[in-house]
């Protein structure tokens, strides 16, 4: 018996979740522990990253910069020691690392909590030169 | 057609602390000017519309929480004095405050 259509079912689901799949293919949220929700907006030029804090500030939350990914996490409270020094900081209570399509230009990203909301916009970084290499031999 | 608004129940926990109570609600995305708090009674409502918008321009590539409209009644506990009450909105998180009476606090007697 032949097979009648063939056909990837991946390539359905892909279209059916509206994912650009091309794009974001790479991209995948990585969590531990229990995260708060996270919104991912992607254009030509940046990413932006809103995730729900309710009742965090900016010295609640790290914020960590990879070539082409963003580490957001919980920046556990200093404890103090018994000497009255403080003590070493405990492991945070959730962290997200998001893998991004592109390369960013950490020098432009910026971050701002609004009501809760914490809005990380990361522009694209500035194509590299592309150098062509001649083959030898 | 429904042009009805959705409200969500928001995460509120409330505190009984020795003088009175403390209520801390979750909205985050509601600044100031989009709550409104009404008190009837012994019953605080609480209705927000939420200004929270999606980047324009962009296409959103992932989506776990969207534009939310939090709405929420509850009853103050017997002993409390509503005409104590007092809110305060500050980093998506509503928290309301308010005393018990006087007449129905701990008091301490001094044994003579």
């Amino acid at each position: 018996m032949n097979t009648l259509i063939n056909m990837d079912p991946w390539s359905i689901l892909d279209t059916m979740l509206d994912v650009d799949s091309r794009i974001f293919r790479n991209m995948r949220a990585h969590a531990a522990g229990r995260f708060p929700p996270v919104n991912v907006f992607l254009d030509d030029d940046a990413v932006i990253i809103d995730m729900e804090l309710p009742g965090k500030t900016a010295k609640d939350v790290n914020l960590t910069l990879e070539p082409q990914a963003v580490l957001i996490a919980d920046s556990p409270a200093e404890t103090v020691g018994e000497d009255g020094k403080p003590a070493a900081k405990g492991a945070p209570a959730w962290s997200r690392r998001i893998e991004l399509p592109f390369r960013i230009n950490a020098e432009k990203a910026n971050a701002k909590f609004t009501d809760g909301i914490l809005r990380v916009e990361l522009p694209k970084a500035e194509a590299a030169g592309v150098r062509h290499i001649k083959i030898e031999g | 057609m429904n042009n009805e608004e959705k409200f969500t129940v928001p995460t509120a926990t409330l505190t009984e602390k020795p003088d009175g109570y403390e209520l801390r609600i979750l909205v985050p995305g509601i600044g100031k000017k989009d709550a409104e708090l009404h008190m009837d009674g012994k019953t605080l409502a609480l209705k927000t519309h939420a200004s929270y918008q999606n980047p324009a321009g962009f296409k959103q590539v992932n989506a776990e929480f969207e534009r939310t409209n939090y709405a929420l009644n509850a009853e103050l506990p017997e002993m409390a004095d509503p005409a104590s009450l007092e809110a305060k909105l500050a980093n998506g998180v509503l928290t309301v405050t308010v005393r018990k009476r006087a007449e129905t606090q701990a008091k301490k007697i001094e044994i003579g």
